[in-house]
């Protein structure tokens, strides 16, 4: 298959690996707040594991490529608050809450959200040099 | 007469310098690929590669000229811009991307201009 | 004999006066050059061989572009300007033969024409 756009081999790996990423954090922030899931326990945070793998580029040498190792649920501890109101209060009157802490969250968002963007614009980059070297000799 | 036609120290740096965009286009891309990526080392076409046009540009050798050959590597003049030695800067990337392609607009407007030339002293007329 | 005109520019770089016309036996050097890669003709050389010469180059032009634009649809090596550059030196270099054979044909049936 013709490769006429140079590089974008390891810009699409990070756009998918960005999208997952932005996907398991708006799960996350989602289920914040879920205290009792399909297993009977509180909603535990998932994060993305990145990983670098080399692919090879044009000229034959390696590049290294964004991809995703896997999804893992976080083993921070759940958070104990007082309220014995609730339904899912243990007999001390504490709730287990989602390890899932909204800011930090947010601030994932923003900067996969901001990765995911550049990502976008190398490839519209890319287009725009490639139309402009086929437009060679033509006037 | 046909080799000697597409001889000229100037078209033949124009084509040079496409090399070297095109291979950095790939440094960039990949730059910003690895953006969160720790221990990554921003890449960047060689920067002796631009001394060494410069200097066969001066000496008007074409063969000199089309015998360099641009080369990826590490950027030996990135710092590492997060603590686990990530040495890619967002902002900076997005300008030289923004760089690269001016110069191949410029370039390959340089190559047609050459071409247009050509047409012109051997036909007459532009077609 | 009528100095073949769109050729002229061409050929003052190359250090053929223009209005001596083409002469079977007009010496042909290519300007000097440092790197020029064709080798210059000793002088009273045929007229005939710079023709095979640049036959020859110009078919050297058309199977560089042929096999580059075949590398890069084969997905190899080659980038994108390469392939698009090749190609504009084929036809470039095509559309100088074309023109040389144009004027030459244009010589001859002046030549014919003449009363003797």
């Amino acid at each position: 298959m013709i490769d006429i756009l140079s590089g974008v081999q390891s810009t699409a790996a990070a756009l998918d690996a960005e999208r997952t990423r932005l996907d398991v954090i708006a799960e996350n922030i989602a289920n914040a707040n879920t205290t009792h899931g399909p297993d009977g326990k509180p909603y535990q945070r998932q994060m993305v594991v990145f990983e670098s793998a080399l692919k090879q580029a044009m000229n034959g040498s390696q590049i290294p490529t964004l991809q995703v190792a896997g999804i893992e649920k976080d083993t921070k501890p759940f958070e104990m608050v007082y309220e014995p109101g609730n339904p899912d209060a243990n007999s001390q009157g504490m709730v287990a809450m989602p390890n899932v802490n909204i800011h930090e969250e947010m601030a994932d968002m923003i900067s996969a959200e901001r990765a995911f963007e550049a990502n976008l614009a190398v490839v519209k980059n890319s287009r725009a040099m490639a139309l402009q070297v086929l437009s060679i000799g033509k006037h | 007469m046909i080799d000697a036609l597409f001889n000229q120290p100037d078209y033949l740096a124009a084509k040079k310098q496409l090399d070297a965009i095109a291979l950095r286009e790939d440094a960039i891309a990949s730059n910003i690929a690895n953006l969160e990526t720790p221990g990554y080392k921003r890449l960047d076409v060689t920067p002796e590669f631009n001394a060494q046009l410069q200097r066969a540009c001066a000496d008007g050798n074409s063969q000199e000229i089309a015998g360099l050959n641009p080369q990826i590597a590490v950027d030996p003049n990135a710092t590492a811009v997060s603590p686990d030695g990530n040495t890619v800067d967002l902002d900076n990337e997005l300008l030289e991307m923004n760089k690269n392609s001016l110069a191949n607009t410029m370039e390959t407007q340089l190559i047609t201009t050459d071409f247009y030339r050509m047409r012109m002293a051997i036909t007459g007329n532009a077609g | 004999m009528i100095p073949i005109s769109s050729i002229q520019p061409l050929m003052q770089s190359y250090g053929v006066t223009p209005g001596e016309g083409i002469a079977p036996s007009l010496p042909v050097t290519p300007a000097e050059q440092p790197g020029a890669l064709a080798p210059a003709q000793p002088p009273g050389d045929s007229f005939s061989t710079m023709l095979g010469n640049m036959i020859a180059e110009v078919n050297s032009k058309q199977v560089t572009a042929a096999n580059t634009v075949n590398n890069l649809q084969g997905g190899g090596n080659v980038s994108l300007h390469q392939a698009v550059i090749a190609m504009e030196e084929a036809n470039v270099s095509f559309q100088l033969m074309v023109e040389v054979r144009n004027k030459l044909l244009d010589s001859y049936q002046e030549l014919m024409r003449m009363q003797v």
